[in-house]
């Protein structure tokens, strides 16, 4: 074949993950194809048409100060933001919003159309192909073959997805879209581990049918923060969601049927997210609870679709039915589409490196689902991180892995190339160890330098990025200085907390920003008249953060480094663990399968003894 | 150069000795010996023992006279800055230095940590390397042994439902900040607040009831009891070294208990010789026989005196009924004369120890059998008790700190993800004790006590 088809990177799967593996890739310099069944099921969203949530927001946060793209989509496609924890500290605050889906997907196909070296291919992947212990390209399954160095494969629910409604079962990647049986073959043929996971979707209902006076309103932010740091403001037209409940006769009807449920009929094997569970688990499981949440999420501006989260299900389709409209206010509602829950392949993570390279495959990495994750944040953390490591690769440059104590993307891919997934993994902020420090308004200066280095983030942005930091340094200066006794009298005596006017003699404003009873837009007013309004408000606010957890940060660093002495010491690639004496075999079997990378992650597999790590230190230092 | 957190250790063998040596390691040794080694002149010349005395901030008691040399890195053992306080020999004393030190900055080291940095910076050379694997290897099974012991002891298991309360707290906290938008009702802070302070009280009882921490604070009422004239004056000299107590041979000289300390294998008792028991009408004496009756009831370890060269009397008889048998030690004086009591015919005498105040026959016997009951374990283990309630006084107090903070903080309305950062402090600390607690586990407590799912 003399006009094959030749990249650097090919992406497999066009979804959140190898969105952003292949714009990334692409950015960095690197010739890539994202390969995708459909070209217009780039960036969709198979789930609630949302992005964010906290801890799930700083990761999108993450990905865009890391030069990736769905901040910039959902920016642009937003009809609903909302910053959850608002009342709450810093460090748990977090975006959240409702994408238009169609919008969505359109805008992330058309970026992804203009961006340089990216060469989008509508195809089914159905081999890939390695040579010599790496990859050397892919095979769609009309024969075509596309040689590449580096591949990332991001295949979603796609891998033997199987779709359950009721008693009825089919083979799909997702509703109404094949899945992925050659692929799926090829994979095991490789000797992956893999696994089988379930989610589930709700049904789609006709928002023309819906009597929204049963239901409560919930609006948007009057001021939406954006995900992007580029972004400066939120300019589409923001709409309502409604928020109802489940009553006893919507539970009784699920109860009378759960024989023809395939969740507890023992169909379904694959094991589902407990924090995400379907309404007919909820009303077995908390059956003291007498109302379940509903969400009515609008999928866009010009579509009557509704997305009602909080009862996705896989009862048979009349009984869906029933109880859906046994809730107030849906009485008369027409369903479009039943839910179902969908069982699909993944591939153990201990089988990757934290760079996301397999351990098995050189050059080949995994992002996504196939990792044993949910959600669309965590898929584009883990797509721009493969994405990254393979443009890095491919122009022979030594890869990245985000460290567990600078992002929610690094614990995240800890955890996973470390303890594996029992479940599909989400995002919560208590996994980090140094919660406090990962907030989603510093995510540029902790991410951003680096982006910068590895030529992720490209000029303008970290120029801008530059200016940023210049403007909170301005804002921190004015609270390291400034004094509390220059303030306006009633300033001071709004505080709640005792100390009387004495105790705050000679201190600076800085105390004040620590202080829990101080009024935080009380202050922020000071800081802009003291900067001439030459600052803009979301950098003074960065400034007033850095300062609140102040205090703490010790401790929170102590208490991180209790939990992981000798964290940092490397681990060489070459190390033969049977060759150890005085391991155990089952520990031996562990850190050949899971070959860590630091002692920290080898500490941290389930079954480690300090012992063992010991033994493993020692034998370390005299090779 | 690896230079890790600074730790410390008694380095001598289990035991008694002459002398006892504290040693720390790491980049504070000097900076934290300086809190509590008084000396003339500036302390920390490299290679040089400096004599000094050991004293515990803010008291000016003398704990113990001492010698303190000073390794500087990397000219040291582990190749880290390194002190070694070289003090008398009691294990009590030690412990105590120890409990200094840990206060002040150091953390315990783990069994075969020294050996273990020694070799990370190189100390130690590849041919040594074998022998340190082999001495991690038996120390760790000496250390499962202890954790084990310790696992299926009552603390442990009396610290469990403290800890579950915890987690409980931690569960609501966590939700309240990661679930804000689900239909959850996690418990407000005011309920929070109640339970911390809860789970403070239970562990301050804890505190205060660490044995050895008593032994160092207090030291042990140990009173000495028997009738008239069976040498309680006599045996208390012996144990205390003087002629503290008045001894005549007329009974009841002794009409007042008398009080003195003494060093009991390294444990600081407080004897008190009180007067015998026996039927009196004499106004004093019946009056020192009440006090006596209170010094049986507050004693931790009551010794009773009976005269092996007597037969048993009703009074003795009445005294060995009278005082609880699980805090008594029985000792038979006056072992040098003929023997007219035969102990074998009598059960409650079955362990008694022989004893002669006269020519000091049996009081080591003695002493070691105070030490074991005192220390409420078996005298072969005990300096594992004291390295193994030190780890654990530690961490209690590290919880109980933690937790106070953590009080503090709910009380001025700090933010839930501060006040949760000393909740998990205080669970990460006990951990040391009762195993840990992975954040899976926590993650599992919130889906199984909330339903989760927006």
């Amino acid at each position: 074949m003399s006009h094959q088809l030749s990249f650097e990177v090919i992406v497999i799967g066009a979804g959140h993950a190898g969105c952003e593996a292949a714009y990334i890739a692409a950015r960095m310099g690197a010739t890539t194809a994202l390969c995708t069944l459909d070209v217009n099921s780039i960036g969709m969203m198979s789930c609630n048409p949302a992005i964010g949530g906290i801890a799930k927001g700083h990761m999108v946060r993450e990905v865009d100060a890391l030069g990736g793209i769905m901040g910039e989509v959902i920016d642009a496609t937003g009809i609903q933001f909302r910053l959850l924890n608002r009342s709450r500290g810093p460090a748990v605050q977090s975006p959240r919003a409702q994408a238009d889906r169609n919008l969505y997907r359109t805008e992330m196909r058309r970026r992804l159309a203009f961006t340089e070296n990216l060469t989008i291919i509508g195809g089914e992947v159905a081999e890939i192909k390695i040579g010599n212990g790496k990859v050397t390209g892919v095979e769609l399954a009309d024969g075509t073959c596309i040689a590449g160095r580096a591949v990332v494969l991001t295949t979603g629910t796609f891998l033997n997805g199987l779709v359950h409604v009721g008693k009825k079962t089919f083979q799909a990647g997702r509703s109404g879209e094949p899945a992925s049986i050659k692929l799926a073959n090829c994979i095991r043929r490789i000797g992956f581990k893999t696994g089988r996971l379930k989610t589930g979707t709700p049904p789609r209902l006709d928002g023309r049918t819906i009597d929204y006076s049963q239901f409560e309103r919930q609006p948007g932010d009057e001021n939406p923060v954006p995900f992007s740091f580029k972004t400066a403001r939120i300019k589409r037209r923001q709409i309502e969601c409604h928020i109802g409940y489940t009553t006893e006769k919507v539970h009784d009807i699920i109860r009378r049927n759960l024989d023809k449920s395939p969740l507890y009929s023992g169909d379904i094997e694959g094991i589902g997210p407990r924090y995400c569970p379907s309404i007919e688990d909820k009303v077995v499981k908390f059956a003291d609870k007498n109302r379940h949440q509903i969400f009515l999420e609008p999928e866009g501006y010009d579509t009557y679709e509704v997305y009602p989260n909080g009862i996705s299900t896989s009862m048979a389709e009349e009984v869906q039915m029933d109880f859906v409209r046994a809730i107030a206010g849906l009485e008369k509602v027409k369903m479009l589409r039943p839910g179902y829950a969908i069982e699909y392949d993944f591939v153990d993570p201990r089988e990757l490196y934290a760079t996301l390279e397999t351990k098995a495959v050189g050059s080949l990495f995994h992002a996504g689902q196939i990792n044993g994750t949910s959600g669309y944040e965590e898929a584009a953390g883990q797509g721009l991180v493969a994405g990254i490591n393979a443009a890095l690769q491919v122009s022979g440059r030594e890869g990245v892995v985000l460290d567990r104590a600078t992002s929610y993307i690094g614990v995240m891919i800890d955890d996973l190339v470390t303890k594996g997934a029992d479940e599909p993994y989400r995002m919560f902020t208590s996994r980090a160890e140094m919660r406090l420090s990962l907030r989603y308004d510093n995510a540029d200066q902790r991410l951003s330098p680096l982006g910068y280095e590895i030529g992720a983030l490209h000029d303008s942005d970290y120029q801008a990025f530059l200016q940023r930091q210049e403007d909170v340094q301005r804002a921190t200066d004015v609270l390291m200085n400034g004094r509390v006794n220059d303030l306006h009298e009633a300033f001071i005596e709004g505080l709640a907390l005792e100390g009387s006017r004495e105790t705050l003699n000679g201190k600076k404003l800085e105390y004040l920003a620590r202080r829990p009873d101080c009024d935080i837009e009380k202050l922020l007013g000071v800081i802009r008249a003291a900067t001439n309004g030459e600052i803009a408000d979301k950098e003074i606010v960065v400034a007033l953060n850095d300062t609140r957890y102040s205090g703490y940060l010790k401790d929170q660093e102590s208490l991180a480094k209790k939990r992981a002495r000798y964290d940092q010491l490397e681990i060489p690639r070459a190390m033969d663990f049977t060759e150890i004496a005085g391991l155990s075999s089952e520990v031996v079997q562990k850190l050949s399968r899971i070959r860590p990378t630091t002692i920290g992650q080898a500490a941290r597999i389930p079954g480690m003894t300090p012992a063992a790590v010991s033994i493993l230190l020692v034998a370390m230092l005299r090779n | 150069m690896f230079q890790g957190d600074t730790i410390a250790a008694i380095s001598t063998p289990p035991g008694r000795g002459g002398i006892g040596i504290i040693r720390l390691s790491g980049a504070a040794s000097l900076t934290i010996t300086a809190k509590i080694f008084r000396a003339t002149g500036k302390i920390g010349k490299a290679n040089h023992a400096q004599f000094g005395r050991i004293v515990e901030p803010g008291d000016k008691q003398t704990l113990d006279e001492a010698l303190l040399t000073y390794f500087k890195a990397p000219h040291s053992y582990t190749g880290e800055d390194v002190v070694e306080l070289s003090c008398h020999g009691s294990p009590v004393v030690l412990r105590k230095v120890l409990e200094l030190v840990t206060a002040h900055g150091a953390r315990i080291a783990e069994p075969g940590e020294f050996t273990f940095r020694a070799f990370l910076n190189r100390r130690l050379d590849l041919a040594q390397a074998q022998a340190v694997r082999d001495l991690i290897n038996a120390q760790t099974a000496y250390q499962a042994h202890l954790a084990t012991r310790q696992l299926a002891g009552a603390f442990s298991q009396r610290l469990a439902p403290l800890k579950a309360d915890l987690i409980t707290i931690i569960v609501h906290l966590e939700s309240a900040v990661e679930f804000v938008e689900d239909d959850i009702s996690p418990e407000n802070l005011g309920r929070i607040f109640e339970k911390v302070t809860s789970i403070i009280a239970a562990l301050q009882h804890f505190a205060a009831g660490f044995a050895f921490g008593r032994f160092v604070k207090e030291g042990f009422d140990l009173a000495l009891v028997g009738r008239p004239n069976v040498g309680k004056s006599s045996v208390f000299n012996q144990l205390v070294g003087s002629d503290r107590a008045i001894v005549t041979a007329i009974p009841g000289t002794t009409r007042d208990a008398l009080y003195e300390s003494a060093a009991i294998a390294g444990v600081p008792v407080r004897l008190i010789d009180t007067a015998g028991i026996r039927e009196t009408d004499d106004v004093v004496e019946s009056l020192g026989i009440t006090r006596t009756r209170a010094a049986i009831a507050d004693a931790d370890i009551v010794l009773l005196i009976l005269d092996h060269s007597q037969a048993l009397s009703a009074d003795d008889q009445r005294l060995l009924d009278e005082v609880p048998v699980e805090r008594r030690i029985v000792a038979l004086n006056k072992s040098d004369l003929a023997h007219e009591l035969a102990q074998s015919h009598e059960p409650d005498l079955e362990d008694a120890v022989r004893i002669s105040a006269l020519t000091g026959a049996g009081f080591d016997e003695l002493r070691e059998r105070i030490f074991r009951d005192l220390s409420g374990d078996a005298a072969t283990e005990r300096d594992d008790i004291l390295i193994t309630d030190a780890r654990q006084q530690q961490a209690v107090g590290a919880a109980l700190n933690a937790l106070n903070q953590a009080r503090d903080l709910l009380l001025v309305g700090e933010l839930e993800e501060i006040i949760l950062l000393k909740l998990h402090a205080a669970l990460t600390v006990l951990g040391d004790i009762t195993g840990e607690t992975l954040t899976d586990d926590i993650l599992g407590q919130i889906f199984s006590t909330f339903c989760i799912g927006k």
